[in-house]
């Protein structure tokens, strides 16, 4: 995954690109949640751990390591009517190092249906030096339907000294209820993004960060437990009755998670999945 | 009636335009109280960063795709809504777009009403005629002038280096104006995260002399 040294832009264009899919849906049997549709195809697979609750977990697994120049992954989840889906990845996601021009993409699609919750729970996506990695997430929501998102991003192994001087990110978040656009989201960063999330109005110098978003009926009643959860350097805010957004800066991945984690449990009746659990 | 632009533009985004501005603080209380601001050179760098990068950079988009108009302005509005990161930023964007729409809507009797801040004024660029980039650059310094007089208030600035501080970011607002005159939604994007996290930690300042 790691660039050749001395590659030019020919060699880099013949090499393999990484290609992967992942579609899952969810219905109700016996008052299970249990998987309706899947297809996968390429280095993304799905695994589906068992759990004790009557939710649907799934984790996706991304084989080829890591997202470089030129990669393409889809995912697509589904809940459909009444169901509960809690989608996390086995590991954190790796955006590497890419030469050339083309951007790795990742793509997900989440819907959900009316009285049904969908859990997007993924781990950290860690961003390298010379990293060139777009990243989109729609949702859609019929009306009734609960979302809990937690999307952390971690710049650069913090332990390993990394840092970022070049590089290129691109992340957009876009979340509807019924086709209309409630919680949106865009983050670019290009160049020396060290340099850039240095200052105080940034990330002051942290690396690690994340996004959180609740969407449901009782969103409302999470506010105060959420307020009592935020570190110094956290904050949470309801736009509307059913819209709770969160944001919290950490030090590295060890501080977000220690953050995170409690915000997960109080949001998800206490449970964790299983690669969340430090 | 016609008048000249510059006139009607500074008319509108001048401090004594009614639309409250010198009530919001757009997170900066909380930033001095956490510390997060201390002098006018931690002022100048986070202000650069709103307009190069934060929610500066991405409301002059939002008032250029309402001008343009390339999709339904109600659809604008709703984006700029959902922009918004936290309760306060969206009564800044409401309250103060209320108050535009109401009175670019007597006085110059335009079709305005129901709009975000932004997006109001995008529009009443785009019925009066306007230029943009020279709205947008007006706009940014008078979002910027209205945040140095907010820490001026909050913290040991003075009226010299104040004025310093908005005279260095000039050259700034110009440049993210012509940055933002493509009004792309698609590019729309804001990485000032603290700040942000600021303008929600407000929401529970016990003592507070700003709306935001």
């Amino acid at each position: 995954m790691t660039h050749q040294p001395g590659a030019t832009l020919e060699h880099e264009a013949s090499q393999p690109r990484a290609r992967g899919r992942v579609q899952v849906s969810s219905k109700l049997r016996d008052g299970r949640s249990v998987i309706d549709g899947l297809a996968m195809a390429g280095s993304m697979k799905a695994l589906f751990p068992r759990t004790d609750t009557t939710g649907l977990d799934t984790m996706l697994i991304n084989t080829a390591g890591g997202v470089t120049g030129g990669d393409r992954f889809f995912i697509e989840a589904t809940a459909g009517p009444g169901t509960t889906l809690t989608v996390t990845t086995q590991a954190a996601e790796r955006a590497y190092a890419a030469r050339g021009e083309t951007a790795g993409r990742i793509e997900t699609h989440l819907s959900v249906a009316r009285d049904a919750r969908l859990n997007w729970l993924p781990q950290e996506t860690i961003l390298f030096e010379h990293m060139n990695f777009e990243r989109s997430l729609t949702v859609d929501l019929d009306p009734g339907a609960r979302f809990l998102m937690v999307e952390p991003i971690i710049l650069g192994r913090v332990a390993m000294g990394e840092r970022i001087q070049d590089g290129r990110f691109r992340d957009r978040v876009a979340i509807r209820v019924g086709r209309q656009a409630v919680y949106l989201d865009g983050v670019a960063l290009t160049g020396d993004v060290d340099a850039q999330m240095s200052t105080a109005s940034t990330l002051n110098g942290a690396r690690a960060m994340a996004a959180l978003v609740y969407v449901g009926a009782d969103a409302e009643a999470w506010l105060e437990p959420m307020r009592r959860l935020m570190p110094e350097t956290g904050g949470v805010s309801l736009q509307s009755p059913d819209l709770l957004t969160c944001r919290i800066v950490a030090q590295d991945g060890f501080a977000l998670r220690r953050a995170l984690v409690p915000a997960i449990r109080l949001l998800n009746d206490d449970e964790l999945p299983r690669p969340w659990m430090l | 009636m016609r008048t000249d632009a510059v006139l009607t533009l500074t008319q509108w985004l001048s401090p004594a335009f009614p639309v409250g501005a010198f009530t919001y603080s757009h997170g900066l209380e909380a930033a001095f109280e956490a510390g997060w601001i201390k002098t006018s050179a931690d002022l100048e760098t986070w202000l650069t960063d709103l307009l190069t990068l934060g929610s500066a950079h991405a409301d002059a988009h939002f008032v250029a795709a309402a001008y343009h108009a390339r999709v339904p302005l109600a659809e604008v509005d709703r984006a700029a809504r959902a922009f918004a990161p936290c309760r306060e930023r969206l009564l800044e964007a409401e309250a103060q777009g209320r108050a535009f729409c109401d009175v670019v809507g007597h006085v110059w009797d335009a079709d305005l009403a129901g709009l975000t801040y932004p997006v109001a004024l995008g529009r009443a660029v785009a019925i009066e005629g306007l230029p943009l980039e020279l709205s947008l650059t007006l706009y940014l310094q008078a979002f910027v002038s209205n945040l140095v007089s907010a820490a001026q208030r909050l913290g040991p600035i003075g009226q010299t280096e104040a004025q310093r501080v908005i005279r260095t970011l000039s050259p700034i607002c110009e440049e993210t104006a012509r940055e933002a005159a493509d009004g792309e939604l698609t590019h729309i994007a804001s990485s000032s995260f603290l700040s942000d996290i600021a303008a929600m930690k407000h929401e529970t300042q016990r003592s507070r002399i700003f709306r935001t």
